[in-house]
């Protein structure tokens, strides 16, 4: 009996813990956000709350948030859909036809995924100024959904190979061609499978820096992590109170969605880690 | 009716041709660049001025690059401190997201929103925490009586150092916490229920039982971070920019400052450096993580 009581306690200990640990950082966000003094905690001053950092990112052209914001969600959503869509063909090929090396294949997929980005995006950058696509969606999503696809492709297979065979065979006796397998019987079954990979594949793309950071040089492309980054104040003080508003704006969909789809997310993650 | 032959031949042109989207965007955009980096590296190659071939000079003035040992130093060291931080907090997390414990599905979505937010955002966040005027850090600290005045954080290379690591920490237990828990979840009941019989009290459980059976997860995930750790960039470039002095420059940043300053050349060379590095790591981690077994 008292190891039990030891043992909730220790629980409860650790609970609260790591709520503050990982709740405090994005309260502090959303408090200076929300704050015309984003120094208050100096001495002796007062939180005076206002909502004018939130109407100056949304409303003031030149401070370019709202370009970002676009950006970032125009590149992700593109970039997450066709990864998903190319993973899903290839997932079908590696687990329903006789595929020879997939082995090898998936192999050789996830050491891909183990590459750092910097020794790509040298290169990348001299393709992408030859051909004048810096600075434009192309540069980003392209190289994003070669990005992605290794992390896609590992979940899919895992959710495929667990959807049963007798499925499409019925449909192939049947006399169907393998795409109508594929859009009729396979896509429909695995909707769900396939929503959280788009899910995951989206947050992947949506917090991607570093080829952002050196393919785009401004508002046109640029996006929502690499311009809260950059952001400066007009008059060298940094505008904490705009970043911290543009921080929240920003996370607030990604939050969003981790909340309403956690399950789906944790089940993502860890079909492309454990199993692999 | 076609023959057999034919059949399998068809149904094998399908399979590639299903399969060739996927190849194209790798090879292309991930594996062309690689070797076109690798390649690079061979050359004295500057914006500006035509590129000569010096095939492994690049490498042998890197050798010689004080710099360059002093980020290879930190990225390890990066490494060393960080990745068992967050795996020991990672295996606690994971341990209480367990437990039947009220407020459970709350308490795993909390955990999982720092993994959430996009890296260069918490920087910032971080960045404003340790503020020296009005950061939160300095003011819970002196409020607690820890520090009798503020402290510049991001002025000292130690400082720095451990800013870097607490902000790395904070973004990546959440996934360590996931994966783990994933782990624990398929060790049986029944192994608890014997434990329980041999009175094993709960660190002897976790020693004899649960250790045991997380250890194919941890090893995933320590060569997962790792391989991550080894890689940082988007932190130390919104946080610190590689300073105090240059002492918080990580490979992935070294290199890219070449890259901006438009010596392609040499920041290739840099990038094969950790590119080498990396891909044993995952050629072992690949090894470890029974990887052939999995597939359908």
């Amino acid at each position: 009996m008292k190891e039990e009581r030891k043992k909730i306690i220790l629980i409860l200990l650790i609970s609260i813990f790591m709520l503050s640990f990982c709740l405090l950082p994005v309260i502090y966000m959303v408090i200076i956000s929300l704050s015309k003094n984003p120094d208050f905690l100096s001495a002796e001053k007062t939180l005076r709350f206002t909502l004018k950092n939130y109407f100056d990112v949304l409303s003031v052209r030149s401070l370019h948030f709202t370009d970002y914001l676009k950006n970032s969600i125009a590149v992700s959503t593109i970039s997450a859909a066709l990864s998903v869509f190319i993973a899903a063909l290839a997932a079908y090929s590696i687990t329903r036809l006789n595929l020879p090396g997939k082995v090898i294949l998936l192999f050789f997929v996830l050491v891909v995924s183990m590459f750092p980005q910097i020794s790509l995006v040298g290169w990348l950058f001299k393709l992408m100024a030859e051909l004048g696509w810096i600075n434009t969606y192309p540069a980003l999503i392209l190289p994003y959904i070669g990005w992605i696809l290794p992390l896609s492709l590992w979940i899919l297979v895992s959710y495929f190979s667990q959807l049963p065979k007798e499925l499409d065979k019925q449909a192939l006796i049947d006399g169907c061609s393998r795409w109508q397998i594929l859009f009729k019987v396979l896509f429909p079954v695995a909707l769900p499978g396939l929503f959280s990979t788009f899910l995951l594949a989206f947050i992947f793309a949506f917090n991607e820096f570093m080829f952002a950071l050196m393919l785009t040089a401004d508002h046109k492309a640029r996006t929502i992590p690499v311009g809260i980054a950059l952001f400066q104040g007009l008059h060298g003080e940094i505008p904490w109170g705009n970043i911290m508003s543009a921080a929240t704006i920003a996370t607030l969909p990604v939050i969003i969605l981790t909340i309403v789809f956690q399950k789906r997310i944790v089940q993502g993650l860890t079909r492309g880690a454990v199993k692999g | 009716m076609l023959p057999k032959g034919t059949e399998k031949s068809k149904e094998l042109i399908e399979a590639y041709s299903f399969i060739s989207p996927l190849l194209l965007f790798i090879l292309l955009f991930i594996f062309v660049p690689v070797v076109g980096t690798i390649v690079t590296s061979w050359f004295k190659a500057t914006t500006f001025l035509s590129e000569k071939f010096i095939f492994f000079e690049n490498y042998r003035l890197l050798f010689k690059d004080v710099n360059f040992w002093q980020s290879a130093q930190f990225t390890f060291l990066f490494i060393l401190v960080s990745v068992p931080i967050e795996l020991f907090l990672g295996i606690l997390f994971a341990l209480v997201l367990n437990c039947t414990i009220p407020l459970r599905g709350l308490l795993r979505v909390c955990v999982l929103i720092p993994w959430a937010i996009p890296a260069a955002i918490s920087a910032r966040i971080w960045e404003l925490i340790y503020n020296y005027n009005y950061g939160l850090l300095n003011f819970l600290f002196m409020k607690l009586g820890i520090i009798p005045k503020p402290i510049n954080w991001l002025g000292t290379s130690l400082g720095a150092f451990f800013s870097l690591i607490i902000a790395d920490v904070w973004k990546t237990t959440s996934f360590v916490a996931i994966i783990l828990l994933a782990g624990l979840q398929v060790i049986p009941e029944e192994l608890y229920a014997q434990a329980q019989v041999d009175r094993a009290d709960f660190l002897q459980r976790f020693y004899r039982v649960t250790l045991p059976l997380l250890k194919p997860a941890i090893i995933v995930v320590l060569l997962f971070r790792t391989i991550d750790a080894l890689r940082v960039f988007d932190l130390i470039y919104v946080i610190t920019s590689g300073g105090p002095g240059g002492t918080t420059t990580s490979l992935s940043l070294y290199a890219y400052k070449y890259f901006v300053g438009g010596d392609f050349g040499y920041g290739s060379a840099l990038s094969v450096i950790l590119f080498l590095i990396a891909f044993f790591m995952s050629i072992v981690y690949v090894k470890l993580a029974g990887f052939s077994k999995e597939i359908a």
